[in-house]
């Protein structure tokens, strides 16, 4: 495209939409192909189906590292930032930028290497040392990762993501008084304006009472978001509260749908499970029947139903 | 549904600055259709004495602009911690943060831009607001495609916002003027800071723009590098509008001093960014303690002000003219008119900060007592400070009588008055009239006052404060106090008719012996 031969690129562009059509990267850039060959029409639809699927992507928490919430392959930026890496030699951005980019597609060992790349330029960084404690963790060093969030929080204590990560190694580790102390630490530093972060934090500790505003507010702020809905009859329900606005907002997706079945007895638990496809659904769904004992041994550390159902086994000792 | 924020003050920024504003203002009013929809302007640092900007071009706007438009001053004094660490007047990041801080919580958007673009969408008809608030949560950017000189400033009409577009949407075609410059990721594109669409939530959570970037230059690209770092993606607008800037380089601005310009590190802004957080300014980011004054252009104007406070204080003439003269001869008669100086007096004051506290010390009591009525009536909170030595028995809600030594350390603005104390309103003026020993006695107070206050002004500052205070003299042109007064103020020439002078203290006073030994010197 960057050489001139456009009708070329969108060519290649259109095979790659062939091969996988919920290629956002792909359908945006075939789109200002369009746009450039004088065919905005046809161009204009598939800029905002791009759009529309960035925008479908469930990012993640709130309370964790920015990174987790990046939507989209990526796959143009992480090329991009290569290519500045070959001019420029002496900056951190182009690695942490391509590091992001590979942990947020799942890629720990990857992106480890760049962030220990960055480290090299910006020796003790305290915001790649985060980062490449998100990626140890994701590859479950624990124990190196509590070290490097550790080093990182020594050059900046006030960072609520860095301590949300440590917690999570912590807690995959067993240490969940370790783990709870640095949620609440992360707690005490969220403005009161990130309501959904705040919510996040307080569930991860089992807090119902604490997540109860937080999730008020957070619904308020954004009312199509399905979770902030569901974790409230949650909430409710832990509190042992009348369950009130049971149904999901309209024109929410498949999932989590079936969750707001089961918490207003409209589903029985197996339905809820065969229809939960991944491992985290699953999780989310044991979690909602309050089997806190399988959630705590099969869901991601990460998740915040690990951490909720952790804290009410140790609760309940 | 947006914000948008723009900065600058009432200097000559660029070439036919004016007119590029104006075009920009009313351009970018066109395109929003929400009631909520705000541009706020920072004017930082502008002169106290001047009006804002947009107060100053007010004339050139559209009422739609007027409506949607807030103006946030910031004072010389709130920029006086900083200038001794940058050699630019106007700072973009402290700009930007303090109108973000301000910003309408109730838009989604914030719109970073500039006072010389125009936005244009590619359907026509089409509102920037609808176009936003149909957009996914995201970073965008559009390209920016350049205006010649030559366009702009001969075909534009400042007041017609929507036939300007017209036009440049068949521009854009007929002269080729739409390429897209491509750039390094982050940045995107060059001249990305004229537009950068962020969400307000995502703006508040990674602490603004960079405060410590001071210098000038790559602000935009520092937001841009921190924005891909938390979204991962920097998205386009392109299939939705285009920026036009309208070129402004037969001039080079004050920024620009081509290869010797002094930038903001590039590698330290840019290359090296490793969070999208700054910890260091999480709470102080957009100086959320500081009062920052709200101007609006559609209501309770300068203007409207001047006129409600003159009301009050004096009638209208009731016959075509009088007059006065500046002949040598007449220089010790010291008579003025002063429902004709009082308007020009009052001219002086608009502009500042309305809690300012003004101390007066005059000769003519009406002179005082009139301005006093003025002075609220133009809206002015602060006090009109009187000292006790001028003898003044004067019994006006808004003067405060004190020790002089006292109320110096209270006083923002100086105003020293040098009539008469015998004239009363009708008395001729400039007839050649003698001071009676009244007057002389009760000239002397004044002047001793004057001389004491303006050379000590820098060591009777009120607490905290570090800019110079202004200095107005009231008759002190073509009389023997103008050299008096210009001993010690640094005052421009102004006409004989408006009776005023105004400046701030030298740092030496200047005396008519040095001034004759100079000017000596120079005859050879």
């Amino acid at each position: 495209m960057r050489a001139g031969e456009i009708e070329a690129a969108r060519e290649d562009f259109e095979r790659a939409i062939e091969l996988l059509p919920d290629f956002a990267e792909a359908l945006a850039s075939h789109a200002e192909c369009l746009d450039m060959l004088g065919r905005s029409g046809p161009a204009k639809p598939e800029y905002e189906k791009a759009r529309r699927l960035w925008a479908q992507e469930r990012g993640g928490t709130p309370d964790r590292c920015y990174l987790f919430r990046q939507q989209g392959r990526l796959t143009f930026e992480v090329e991009s930032y290569e290519l500045a890496l070959k001019r420029i030699k002496t900056g951190s951005f182009p690695l942490s930028a391509s590091g992001n980019a590979l942990l947020a597609r799942g890629k720990p060992e990857e992106a480890l290497r760049f962030y220990d790349q960055g480290l090299k330029v910006k020796e003790k960084d305290p915001a790649i040392l985060a980062l490449k404690g998100e990626a140890l963790s994701m590859l479950g060093r624990y124990r190196q990762a509590v070290d490097t969030f550790t080093a990182s929080l020594n050059a900046n204590p006030r960072a609520p993501e860095t301590l949300s990560g440590r917690a999570i190694a912590f807690a995959a580790m067993g240490r969940l008084d370790k783990a709870n102390d640095d949620w609440r630490r992360q707690l005490a530093l969220l403005p009161e304006t990130q309501s959904a972060a705040r919510a996040c934090v307080a569930l991860r500790l089992a807090d119902y009472e604490a997540a109860l505003p937080e999730l008020e507010r957070a619904i308020a702020r954004a009312p199509a978001d399905p979770y902030w809905r569901l974790y409230r009859l949650t909430a409710l329900k832990r509190l042992h509260r009348p369950l009130d606005g049971t149904a999901p907002p309209s024109g929410s997706a498949a999932w989590p749908r079936p969750l707001f079945d089961l918490l207003a007895g409209l589903s029985t638990a197996d339905d809820v499970l065969a229809a939960a496809t991944s491992d985290g659904r699953r999780a989310e769904a044991l979690f909602q029947m309050e089997r806190f004992k399988d959630v705590a041994e099969r869901a991601s550390p990460a998740m915040i139903e690990y951490a909720a159902a952790r804290n009410e086994l140790s609760q309940r000792r | 549904m947006f914000s948008v924020i723009i900065y600058g003050r009432n200097d000559s920024h660029g070439y036919n600055l004016h007119k590029r504003a104006a075009i920009s203002f009313n351009a970018l009013a066109e395109v929003m259709s929400d009631a909520d929809d705000e541009i706020l302007f920072v004017d930082y640092n502008t002169p106290d004495d001047h009006p804002t900007f947009p107060e100053a071009i007010h004339d050139t706007l559209t009422d739609k602009a007027k409506k949607h438009m807030r103006i946030l001053r910031v004072r010389p004094e709130q920029h006086a911690h900083l200038k001794s660490k940058t050699h630019l007047v106007a700072l973009e990041s402290q700009s930007r943060n303090v109108a973000l801080r301000r910003s309408n919580p109730r838009n989604r958007w914030i719109l970073y831009t500039n006072t010389d673009m125009l936005l244009l969408s590619r359907k026509e008809g089409e509102s920037l607001s609808d176009i936003l608030g149909a957009l996914p949560d995201g970073f965008y950017q559009v390209p920016r495609f350049e205006i010649p000189e030559m366009l702009w400033e001969a075909a534009f009409d400042r007041k017609d916002p929507a036939g300007n577009l017209a036009k440049l949407r068949d521009w854009s075609m007929r002269f080729h003027l739409n390429q897209v410059v491509h750039n390094f990721m982050p940045m995107k594109y060059d001249a990305l800071g004229d537009f950068q669409a962020v969400l307000r939530d995502d703006m508040f959570a990674i602490h603004g723009f960079d405060e410590s970037m001071i210098l000038g230059w790559h602000c935009d690209s520092n937001l841009a590098a921190r924005l891909a770092l938390y979204r991962g993606r920097v998205d386009t607008l392109m299939d939705k509008a285009f920026g036009y800037h309208c070129d402004h380089t037969r001039v080079a601005a004050a920024n620009n001093k081509g290869r010797k310009t002094t930038m903001n590190s590039h590698d330290k802004y840019i290359w090296n960014v490793s969070s999208p957080y700054i910890p260091e300014q999480a709470d102080s980011w957009g100086w959320p303690d500081v009062e920052i004054e709200e101007v609006r252009l559609d209501r309770d104007t300068s203007y409207e002000r001047y006129t409600a406070g003159l009301a009050k204080a004096i009638e209208p003439a009731t016959v075509p003219f009088t007059s006065t003269s500046c002949e040598w001869h007449l220089f010790d008669d010291l008579t003025y008119d002063l429902s004709h100086t009082l308007p020009f007096v009052c001219d002086q004051m608009l502009t500042y900060p309305r809690a300012t506290a003004v101390m007066v010390v005059g000769s003519r009591a009406e002179f005082v007592s009139r301005f006093a009525t003025a002075w609220r009536g133009m809206g002015l909170t602060g006090p009109v400070l009187v000292p006790r030595e001028c003898h003044l028995d004067l019994d006006h809600p808004a003067i405060e009588t004190g020790r002089f030594a006292d109320l110096l350390r209270r006083t923002d603005l100086f105003l020293f008055e040098f009539g008469l104390a015998t004239q009363k309103e009708g008395d001729p003026v400039r007839t050649g009239r003698e001071a009676s020993p009244a007057d002389r006695k009760q000239l002397k107070i004044v002047e001793r006052l004057f001389r004491q206050a303006a050379s000590t002004e820098s060591a009777t500052r009120p607490s905290g404060r570090r800019t110079p205070r202004r200095f107005i003299g009231v008759n002190v042109i073509y009389n023997r106090y103008w050299p008096i007064f210009t001993d010690y103020v640094g005052a421009n020439i102004n006409p004989f008719c408006s009776q005023v002078l105004a400046g701030f203290p030298l740092e030496v006073p200047v005396t008519m012996r040095e001034k004759i030994l100079k000017f000596r010197k120079r005859a050879g």
